[in-house]
């Protein structure tokens, strides 16, 4: 009897045991998303990887859910190199796809985080899936959102046209009715003797005003007044292109890039601190971003076109390139010398003295006059900084000589540089 | 008869004066299209004969003035850098190539303004890899202090050479910087990316 009891009891615990493997079987088993996007997000994997469109590496949604081996999945992430040395033909096929560059190794990642984490991915594509088989929602309510703005200020404009038209009109018939009237009541005479009066009369009152000395001088004067102001205005204006603000052929934002993102015109513009031009930046900047970032907007498939550029293969056809042509807005012209590292680097101003609150502007206009009076206004009331630059160091030097009395000879004061004479 | 005309004189006199203020008005505030740069004087000093770099041109066959130069041709003040863009020319970077420059206050200085104005954008002023443009959807970065490269090994152990040869050839997300930084003011970003690893 005790030895029945005690298999039982054994069997019992047996059955404990499998139960419970198999109930941490299948959890273990079970893919957690919610700790997968954790994970996901602690490893980084964002910053080479997009679920939808390859980036550095390939777009993780079709990838993974096309893959049938997850073991084969999982021990490329937790160690893709160990599997490229191994010689492995899958991971040999991509690493030289996508140009040799080299994915973390994640050997802190265990099989079931792993696991988490290809839930996560999963998740999320079929997330994008869905939202691309219904894109209706989205894409006409973006364009109904900037749309009615345009309609509506169309429309109402449309609608005052269309009632001062309908007052016209309405005077009209008021004017002819009236008169109608009175022809019928005997008061006014016929059409035809009314005509002729007031042509005789106009005529008159102009003839009078002729001959008044007043109204004339009165008239030359008021010529002489507006003409002359216009005159001055325009000739003040001319070869001035302050406020000039042309169309460009991408609509690039000052206002996000400089004001949002706090990007440093230095980015951009590098050539403002060691050369004359401040520099339009070359596309390989934008690409320096926008090989990733906003890669479906419009304005971006420009830079796309313009370098030749296949976002889906990521690869560049110098063939197709063609440059786009910005439209310049500071134009000063050839007899004036202007340098930016002067200004910007020696002397320490800030872009926006010259060229206005850039970072607030969507579109870029021309903010200062660019005239020679606003340049000297400038010059006239900076004062020089003589610390800390040798040139006036120099200077300095060579007058504390010259009030002791010393010889202070043309080598001094730079006149044996080469550019003196060979310029 | 009289006194009707010169009542109506008055206020002829009157609207002509008004319409001839409002008409020199009108046409001194129409000059201001925005789109156009006005009238110009003289404009062959503006739109000079000599071409600028970034000007058409059809002398040549793209249409560009900025033309490459010669291949094999090598600019006066170039500075060799003969690493090719593999994980090999990392690896030798990383061995032979020494910075030339020395930590001091000037040149950390001059470092840290290039970081702050190249760098900073997407690896956050501390370097820990969340400047605004990250905040704003870039993919983040790691962090210099912190996290680990991609080419093994962590972030902080980063030498001179891996550093220049990074910022020169750009990894991942991240584009080359060779045309933005000369290759001395890589080295001065490289000194200071060594400051920032210590965080």
């Amino acid at each position: 009897m005790r030895n029945v009891s005690l298999l039982l009891k054994q069997i019992s615990r047996l059955l404990f045991i499998v139960a419970a493997f198999v109930a941490f079987g299948t959890t273990a088993h079970a893919q957690d998303p919610a700790k997968g996007e954790a994970l996901f997000k602690s490893s980084n994997c964002g910053s080479c990887h997009k679920i939808d469109i390859r980036m550095t590496g390939p777009a993780l949604g079709p990838t993974i859910t096309s893959e049938p081996d997850e073991a084969y999945l999982i021990k490329w992430i937790q160690n893709n190199q160990a599997l490229i040395a191994a010689k492995n033909p899958k991971a040999l096929t991509i690493y030289n796809e996508y140009n040799q560059s080299q994915m973390s190794v994640f050997t802190n990642l265990s099989d079931q985080d792993v696991k988490d984490i290809l839930g996560y991915v999963k998740d999320q594509w079929k997330k994008v899936q869905a939202a691309k088989a219904t894109p209706t929602g989205d894409g006409s309510g973006a364009v109904a959102d900037s749309g009615p703005s345009n309609v509506m200020l169309l429309g109402l404009i449309g609608v005052i046209v269309i009632a001062f038209l309908i007052i016209l009109v309405l005077n009209r018939v008021i004017g002819t009715l009236e008169r109608l009237l009175l022809q019928k009541q005997g008061i006014l005479p016929e059409d035809t003797e009314e005509e002729e009066k007031p042509a005789v009369d106009r005529l008159a009152t102009v003839k009078i005003l002729a001959k008044n000395k007043k109204f004339v001088f009165f008239v030359v004067l008021c010529l002489v007044v507006g003409l002359g102001s216009w005159t001055w205005v325009t000739l003040w204006n001319t070869n001035v292109h302050q406020g000039y603000q042309p169309v460009q052929p991408i609509k690039y934002s000052h206002q996000l890039h400089a004001g949002a993102m706090k990007i440093d015109c230095q980015y951009c513009h590098s050539g403002a601190y060691k050369s004359k031009n401040a520099s339009i930046p070359s596309l390989n900047v934008c690409m320096n971003c926008h090989k990733v970032v906003k890669t479906e907007s419009p304005e971006i498939q420009k830079i796309y076109n313009a370098l030749g550029y296949d976002p889906q293969t990521q690869k560049y056809d110098s063939t197709k390139a063609k440059p786009i042509q910005w439209v310049r807005i500071h134009n000063l012209p050839d007899f004036a010398y202007f340098n930016h590292s002067q200004h910007v680097k020696v002397g320490g101003i800030k872009c926006q003295a010259c060229h206005g609150p850039i970072q607030e502007m969507q579109e870029v206009y021309q903010y200062s006059p660019l005239t020679m009076k606003w340049c000297i206004q400038c010059h006239k009331r900076t004062e020089v900084n003589f610390k800390g630059n040798a040139y006036y160091d120099r200077m300095t030097d060579v007058h504390d000589r010259i009030k002791r009395g010393e010889r202070v000879t043309e080598a001094s004061l730079g006149g044996i540089e080469c550019g003196k004479c060979h310029y | 008869m009289t006194e009707n005309i010169l009542a109506m004189n008055k206020f002829k006199i009157l609207s002509i004066i008004a319409v001839v203020t409002v008409v020199s008005v009108l046409l001194t505030a129409c000059g201001k299209d925005k789109r156009s740069t006005g009238w110009e004087y003289a404009p062959n000093m503006y739109e000079h004969i000599a071409y600028d770099p970034d000007q058409p041109n059809t002398n040549f066959k793209d249409g560009k003035t900025a033309q490459l130069p010669p291949a094999g041709t090598i600019p006066i003040g170039f500075v060799r850098f003969d690493y090719p863009n593999t994980k090999e020319g990392y690896e030798r970077a990383s061995v032979e190539v020494v910075n030339k420059y020395i930590a001091t206050k000037q040149s950390l200085a001059d470092g840290k303004i290039l970081f702050e104005h190249f760098c900073s954008p997407c690896h956050g002023i501390q370097g820990q890899g969340d400047g605004l443009v990250v905040q704003h959807g870039f993919p983040a970065p790691p962090s210099y202090s912190k996290g680990n490269s991609s080419r093994g090994g962590a972030m902080k152990d980063l030498t001179d050479g891996k550093i220049y040869h990074t910022i020169t050839y750009g990894l991942n997300a991240m584009g080359s910087y060779a045309s933005q930084l000369a290759p001395d003011e890589r080295w001065k970003v490289v000194l200071y990316v060594h400051q920032l690893q210590k965080l």
